[in-house]
């Protein structure tokens, strides 16, 4: 098995263990706290991209969910800043309109159509929040 | 109606408290045209330049806003409260607000705005060491040319720094905060508190600051906090304008909040 290192590559092949993921936790958000979203649970998504924003504080995926009655509703999903991804891997094409996603969020509470990003799928390739810096940028 | 001579005499007054006023301030003295031999001073310095990244290890601690980062020997051990500021924190604990004023975009101000997990620079030019700290983009000026700390200097986020060199350690003092920064998380600070932090490089692209925090009112002892970052040469600062898309916020209730109104 091969774990993958989101310094140098955090878009990695799906199938692969991953490890140490989601520790957006207490020391990665200086921002704002975690008071919105449900820590206690983990709720995964599947739907379309409508949009990226590749916007400080946060970025937003904004992901269309389809029900299986047939009724859309948009889901905002905050991610770690693009200071922050940008320097671990990511970029403003990481996620695109048109993608289909699915995304393991922490979610907001009060039953929002929202949440926190854990990591998501796109295709075969899997986007984390974290790992070790890259000196390329 | 005023005689314009009155007018004449009152706009003389004005102008006359202005300049007192700002001869009052005091704490911009006027400073020599840098000389090539203060530049090249420079060059005998330890190596400051670059773009520097607190390190958040295991050991990082978060007993405390501002002390968070790298640090030896287990969770890093709070400020230690006079009973009168321990009284202050423990009525903020009793209706905590659900998040800071960060979550609107107010920056931290010290000592928290030297613990946030984005990098900062250094710039060194002559009497002065410059601080561009990319979280909220801000900036800290660290006068290192000789001029003393100001005697009655007005609250600022960031207080006032002066500098000096020990050796290979630049020893920052700072004094004059504003009531809307916290010690740490919860613990507000007296108009008495002075932070002293010691910069020095541990290895060619480690940094270590060690920072003192001083208050007669609010801490029974100094606390000291200790950080490491490491130097990233091929970084540069990004942009970092907190309300291009801030959807977070805190009311003045304390209540959390999120819009995801696309």
């Amino acid at each position: 098995m091969k774990i993958c290192r989101f310094g140098d590559l955090v878009i990695c092949r799906s199938g692969l263990v991953i490890a140490a993921l989601a520790m957006a936790g207490t020391t990665l958000l200086a921002h704002h706290s975690f008071a919105a979203f449900d820590m206690t649970k983990e709720q995964t998504i599947t739907g379309v991209v409508s949009r990226f924003d590749w916007t400080n504080p946060h970025t937003f995926i904004w992901v269309d969910v389809t029900s299986e009655k047939g009724v859309t509703e948009s889901w905002a999903i905050e991610g770690m800043s693009p200071n922050y991804l940008g320097r671990r891997g990511w970029s403003k094409n990481s996620v695109k309109p048109g993608d289909k996603i699915t995304v393991s969020i922490r979610p907001l509470k009060e039953g929002k159509t929202g949440g926190m990003f854990i990591r998501a799928q796109i295709g075969d390739r899997v986007l984390m929040p974290t790992g070790t810096p890259t000196d390329e940028r | 109606m005023p005689s314009s001579r009155t007018i004449g005499s009152t706009a003389l007054a004005v102008v006359l408290a202005t300049a007192v006023a700002g001869l009052a301030a005091g704490q911009t003295p006027a400073r020599s045209a840098p000389t090539a031999a203060d530049w090249a001073a420079l060059a005998k310095l330890p190596d400051f330049t670059g773009v520097w990244e607190v390190g958040f290890g295991a050991a990082g601690g978060r007993g405390a806003g501002g002390g968070r980062g790298s640090r030896a020997g287990g969770p890093p051990a709070g400020p230690q409260l006079t009973p009168a500021y321990a009284e202050k924190r423990r009525a903020r604990l009793a209706n905590p607000p659900e998040d800071s004023q960060a979550a609107n975009c107010l920056p931290p101000g010290m000592p928290g705005i030297m613990g946030q997990p984005y990098p900062m620079e250094f710039l060194l030019t002559p009497g002065l060491v410059t601080i561009v700290i990319e979280a909220y983009t801000q900036v800290r000026h660290i006068y290192t040319d000789g001029r003393p700390l100001p005697e009655d200097p007005d609250p600022k986020f960031h207080g006032t720094s002066i500098g000096r060199w020990e050796g290979d350690t630049l020893v920052v003092e700072t004094v004059g905060f504003s009531p809307q920064t916290d010690i740490a998380a919860n613990t507000p600070h007296s108009e008495k508190m002075k932070i002293v932090e010691r910069f020095r490089l541990a290895d060619a692209d480690t940094m270590t600051i060690e920072t003192t925090v001083t208050d007669p009112e609010a801490l029974a002892a100094p606390w000291v906090s200790n950080r490491t970052l490491r130097r990233h040469r091929a970084w540069t600062i990004a942009e970092y304008i907190c309300e291009e898309n801030n959807r977070n916020s805190v009311d003045a209730n304390g209540k959390a909040g999120i819009n995801i109104k696309k």
